[in-house]
């Protein structure tokens, strides 16, 4: 990871001698001794209308004049220098320099170059793929309108702290865009649009600093709290050749994340241990699975039920800590709360009600809240994603994953041996209510179990069975709350969370990037689809085929945007008009979608639609044997609607 | 679970209301709960939402409880005043929500033994 290299730049410009900037500087020179007397708009004029003896794109034509390393060839070499083995894009003018090193100077490897057919499908793939590599890949994005398409996905990244490498191709030179559509492409400042959230930006004026700040940027966004960040490519920095300048690409090394004080930890450990009923919520905190073995340490600890809020798999759901699916109880009875990276505090300890937005507490007025997070760190004040404010007894900045292990040493040190005997003989008691909680679970799936269309417990349950042999991952686990619920899960990989911003479009193209990411370590990757998110850029089903990215899709078809049934439903109630109109506007039928051979149209293997639940299992299979065979497959389910 | 709650309460206004159902048409019913959206929260089996938000119907409360609840609901669930749902209409809910069999054990389904 750690690469310094001397880049390519030294080797010797086309054999003509003749080179675009050159060009450029020869024509800029015939026009120089009357430049003096002329307008400003004379000499624009004058200068398109100079006649070199030989000018560059005839030459080209001629073969006897090219551009041999352009600027991109170093940008690529860049690239590589930190680890990138993918690169998604739309293609597009702007980086069309980078694109072709890329494939040829590159050699189309480390990074690989991954077609999309919209911007928003490669941001999201990125997204996904970095939770499950624990790694980034980058994406190339067109100037304004690429930068637009992508944006919802770069908030959604932002919200779930996913790390993305972004390139933005742009013409910064207004006298050398060429006129019409270039123009109406290139932007003053890309950047503008994402500001708000990436967590920086830069637009390198100099192949050097193109090295620089791409280095640093990956050093940024790598440091927790990790968010996409975006380099902007200047379309004549790519295209002119590598001049005589001596380039260097600077060092790359990542800062250890920041632990938490240890003074402040040694004073929650005192809380957690004094703690009558203490709980840890788990939100993003766990970005591996030694994340995961800290925590379990830390509540066996403590002998302290978990809450994992789903974002990431924080805590193994087999473990009998993990009592998620008891949270009322478990806030409102607790004594001493631990937050890990939990996004909305405020949400944890209350509800609201709708639609007369009445607050109800959920925990106990007197309870002691510690929060390790690092959320302080990155709030811009545009976007609302930080929650309201809810104040905190004991808030500790520092990144939650590092800090569970030196806090789980201060729970060992403050521990006195009674109190150890005490903790541990609360074990079975909680070993019991996890039971009772599992049995509650699984008679609440059995509901419903032979209905038609299928439920979202019976369609779970048969996904399960399809899979249970198998180093399964779940790529996108919040959009139908059983498996989370019922699926014994031990692994970081098992769950992927979700979209981290609810911008619907993020699980099909997050599920490919996921599948990429699992498919270079051997893990089989599925994922429960919804229709209504399917329809946003269903050619995603292309570049996972086309890039033979193994995934079994299982549609989630509930024939419509159902949470927006509800809320139409919700306000005909309190305006006293007809609840059945609730379906305008917010079903998705008449026609119905068939989503099979949309997969099919894309190359994809589809089966359905399927509303018999006996029917699920079988397909399943079927589905199974083309993935398990390198390739994505598609189900579609006709489901209940939640 | 607050839906639960709210039923518990319901139960009790029953007690108090206590009056047999009208008779109501399963097929009807059925055909309202699905034309009056009712199944986006509760499933057409009554099983509930599947995320853990819209929590199931019980079987076999009685008429009074429920004729509340639709028309002055506690917490979120939307009112469904008798201009909207009349009388009929409620009653034929009432027997398609009675006619719903009661889901198999979950110890006696194969694929959640698995869990």
């Amino acid at each position: 990871m750690t690469k310094a290299r001397t880049t390519p730049s030294q080797a010797p410009e086309d054999e003509s001698g003749l080179d675009r900037r050159g060009f450029l500087k020869g024509a800029a020179a015939a026009g120089a001794a009357t430049a003096a007397a002329m307008t400003a708009a004379t000499q624009i004029a004058q200068a398109a209308e100079a006649k070199p003896a030989q000018p560059e794109g005839e030459a080209n034509m001629r073969g006897n004049a090219f551009v041999s390393r352009p600027g991109s060839d170093f940008m690529v070499d860049v690239i590589k220098s930190i680890g990138i083995d993918y690169i998604s894009a739309n293609p597009a003018s702007s980086f069309r320099s980078l694109h072709e090193s890329i494939v040829n100077y590159g050699g189309n490897k480390k990074p690989e170059f991954l077609t999309c057919m919209h911007e928003e499908s490669s941001v999201a793939m990125a997204h996904g793929y970095a939770k499950a590599a624990g790694k980034p890949m980058a994406v190339l994005c067109h100037s304004s309108v690429g930068l637009q398409h992508a944006s919802m996905a770069v908030y959604n990244a932002w919200v779930d702290r996913a790390p993305i490498l972004m390139f933005a191709g742009n013409g910064v030179d207004a006298a050398k865009r060429r006129p019409g559509v270039e123009w109406t492409h290139c932007v003053q400042d890309p950047a503008a649009l994402v500001r708000d959230f990436v967590k920086w930006d830069d637009q390198p004026g100099s192949l050097q600093h193109f090295a620089e700040s791409t280095v640093r940027a990956y050093k940024m966004m790598m440091s927790p709290p990790q968010d996409p960040v975006l380099i902007t490519l200047d379309i004549d920095l790519q295209e002119e050749p590598i001049h005589g300048e001596k380039l260097s690409i600077p060092k790359l090394s990542l800062s250890a994340p920041p632990q938490a004080d240890a003074r402040a930890l040694r004073e929650a450990a005192k809380m957690l241990v004094a703690a009558q009923n203490p709980v840890i919520v788990a939100d993003r905190c766990v970005r591996s699975q030694e994340g995961v073995d800290a925590l379990v340490k830390l509540a066996e600890t403590l002998q302290c039920p978990v809450i994992c809020n789903g974002s990431r798999m924080n805590f193994p759901s087999t473990h009998y800590l993990n009592l998620s699916e008891s949270r009322p109880g478990l806030i409102r009875n607790a004594d001493v709360i631990l937050m890990l990276e939990v996004q909305d505090p405020f949400g944890t300890l209350h509800s609201m009600g709708d639609p007369w937005k009445d607050v109800r507490r959920a925990a106990k007025p007197d309870v002691k809240v510690i929060h390790i997070t690092l959320a302080d760190f990155l709030m811009k004040s545009n976007y609302q994603d930080f929650q309201r404010f809810q104040p905190v007894d004991l808030p500790i900045s520092g990144d939650a994953q590092t800090s569970i292990a030196p806090l789980t040493e201060e729970v060992k040190r403050g521990l006195s041996s009674a109190r150890a005997a005490e903790l541990a003989g609360k074990a079975d008691a909680t070993k019991k209510r996890y039971r009772d909680m599992q049995e509650r679970t699984k008679t609440a799936a059995a509901l419903g179990w032979d209905a038609s269309p299928v439920s979202t417990a019976r369609l779970s349950a048969e996904l399960w069975n399809a899979i249970r042999n198998e180093n399964y991952c779940l790529a996108v686990s919040d959009r139908v709350a059983w498996p989370k619920r019922l699926w014994p899960t031990t692994k970081y990989h098992n769950m992927m969370g979700g979209s981290g911003a609810a911008g619907v479009g993020y699980s099909a193209p997050g599920a490919v990037g996921v599948a990429l990411a699992n498919r270079d370590k051997g893990i089989l990757t599925v994922t429960l689809q919804p229709d209504g998110d399917m329809c946003y850029a269903p050619g995603v089903l292309w570049t996972a085929a086309h890039h033979k990215i193994p995934l079994l899709i299982v549609m989630f078809n509930n024939r419509g945007y159902v949470q927006e049934v509800m809320h139409l439903q919700r306000m005909a109630g309190l305006h006293r008009r007809d609840p059945k109109t609730a379906k305008v506007g917010t079903m998705i039928y008449d026609p119905e979608v068939d989503f099979a051979k949309l997969a099919q149209s894309f190359g994809v293997w589809g089966e359905g639609p399927i509303s018999d639940p006996d029917k699920v299992g079988p397909a399943l299979e079927r589905g199974l044997k083309i993935v398990k065979g390198g390739a994505p497959a598609l189900v579609d389910v006709v489901c209940q609607l939640r | 679970m607050r839906i639960a709650v709210a039923v518990v309460g319901a139960l009790c206004a029953g007690a108090v209301l206590a009056q047999d159902a009208p008779k109501g048409s399963a097929e009807r019913g059925k055909k309202l709960f699905v034309d009056l959206n009712c199944y986006s929260c509760h499933g057409t089996h009554g099983q509930g939402g599947g995320r853990g938000s819209e929590p199931p119907i019980p079987l076999g409360y009685p008429w009074a409880g429920f004729l509340q609840q639709l028309r002055k609901p506690r917490l979120d669930m939307p009112a469904y005043e008798e201009k909207l749902v009349s009388a009929q209409e409620v009653a034929d809910l009432f027997a398609y929500f009675s006619s719903i069999k009661a889901a198999p054990a979950a110890k006696d389904i194969a694929k959640l033994r698995t869990f």
